[in-house]
C-alpha cells in the first residue's frame, strides 16, 4: 500500500510537471502553431502520467477504466482541436514564425 | 450476388459481407457494454438501460463507420510506440520550453500520403499532433501538412516510420504505393 501512494505521488508531480511544461511554452513560445505543440504534447503527457497514478488508487477495475477512458477522450480531442486551430490559421494566411 | 432492397445488384464489395459485419457487430457491442460497465461503475441494476443502449449505439456506430480491416497484431504494436514516442514528445517540448535560449526552428513540410484517404490518415493526422515535434496541420487527399518545431530533427524518417505502423494497425500494405511514388 505504502508503495502504490509513493508511486501516486511520484506520478502526480510528474504529471504537474508536464502541466507546467506545458504552460511555460504556451507563454513563451512565439507563435500559434509552436503553442499548439507545448500545449498538446506535454498536457497529453501530464494528464496520462496523472491518471496512472490515480488508477493506481482506484477501488475497483471499473473505476481505472473510467480514467483510462477520460485520458483517452481528451487524447482524441486535443489532438482534434489542436489540427482545427492549425488549419484555420493557415485558412487565414499566418505564416509560421521563423528565426 | 449482392442486392439491394430493389433487387439491384450492387458492385461487389468483400469487406460489408454479413460475416463481416455481423462480426464487427459483435466486436463493437462487446466494446459498447464494456464502456457502459465503465460507466455505471459495474452496477447490475444499470442493465435493463445498458443492453438497449448498447444495441442502439452498435447499430449507429455501424450506420456511420461501416466496418473497416484491422490487425490485433497492428495494435499490440502501435500501442507501446505511441506510448514512448509521447512521453519522448513532452520531454522535448518541456525541455525546449525551459531552456533559456528557446532552441526552436519552426517550419512547414509536406508529407506525401502513402495511406488511403479516409480513417487511416486521419488517425494518422491525429498521432502526428502528438508525436515528438510535428502538428498537422492541413489534411488533404495527397498530402499531410506538417508543422515542425525543429527543421533540424529527423522527422521524415519518424513519419514514414508511423506511417507503417498506422498502415499495419488498417491491416494495409504500404509496398506497392511506395513503390510508384519513387
Amino acid at each position: 500500500m505504502l508503495l502504490s501512494e509513493f508511486l501516486t505521488s511520484v506520478l502526480l508531480l510528474a504529471g504537474a510537471f508536464f502541466f507546467l511544461a506545458g504552460t511555460v511554452g504556451l507563454l513563451r513560445f512565439p507563435d500559434v502553431y509552436t503553442r499548439l505543440h507545448a500545449l498538446t504534447k506535454a498536457d497529453n503527457v501530464g494528464l496520462g502520467l496523472m491518471v496512472l497514478g490515480l488508477a493506481l488508487q482506484a477501488e475497483s477495475w471499473a473505476v481505472a477504466g473510467k480514467l483510462l477512458l477520460i485520458w483517452l477522450l481528451v487524447l482524441l480531442s486535443s489532438a482534434s482541436v489542436a489540427h482545427l486551430i492549425a488549419k484555420a490559421a493557415r485558412q487565414k494566411g499566418i505564416e509560421p514564425w521563423k528565426q | 450476388m449482392h442486392t439491394n432492397d430493389r433487387g439491384q445488384c450492387l458492385p461487389f464489395t468483400p469487406r460489408y459481407s454479413v460475416t463481416i459485419c455481423l462480426r464487427a457487430g459483435l466486436i463493437r457491442a462487446v466494446l459498447f457494454s464494456l464502456i457502459w460497465w465503465v460507466l455505471v461503475d459495474g452496477a447490475m441494476a444499470s442493465w435493463p438501460v445498458g443492453v438497449p443502449v448498447v444495441l442502439l449505439t452498435t447499430i449507429v456506430s455501424m450506420a456511420l463507420l461501416p466496418p473497416f480491416s484491422w490487425s490485433l497484431i497492428g495494435i499490440i504494436r502501435i500501442v507501446p510506440f505511441f506510448l514512448w514516442h509521447s512521453l519522448c514528445a513532452a520531454v522535448d517540448v518541456a525541455r525546449r520550453a525551459f531552456h533559456p535560449g528557446l532552441p526552436i526552428s519552426p517550419g512547414l513540410y509536406y508529407y506525401q500520403w502513402h495511406l488511403p484517404p479516409g480513417l487511416p490518415q486521419i488517425f494518422m493526422a491525429n498521432m502526428v499532433s502528438l508525436l515528438p515535434g510535428t502538428l498537422s496541420a492541413e489534411l488533404a487527399d495527397e498530402y499531410l501538412c506538417v508543422h515542425v518545431l525543429d527543421q533540424t530533427g529527423a522527422f521524415t524518417s519518424d513519419l514514414s516510420i508511423l506511417e507503417e505502423y498506422v498502415a499495419q494497425l488498417f491491416a494495409l500494405n504500404l509496398t506497392v504505393d511506395r513503390s510508384k511514388k519513387i
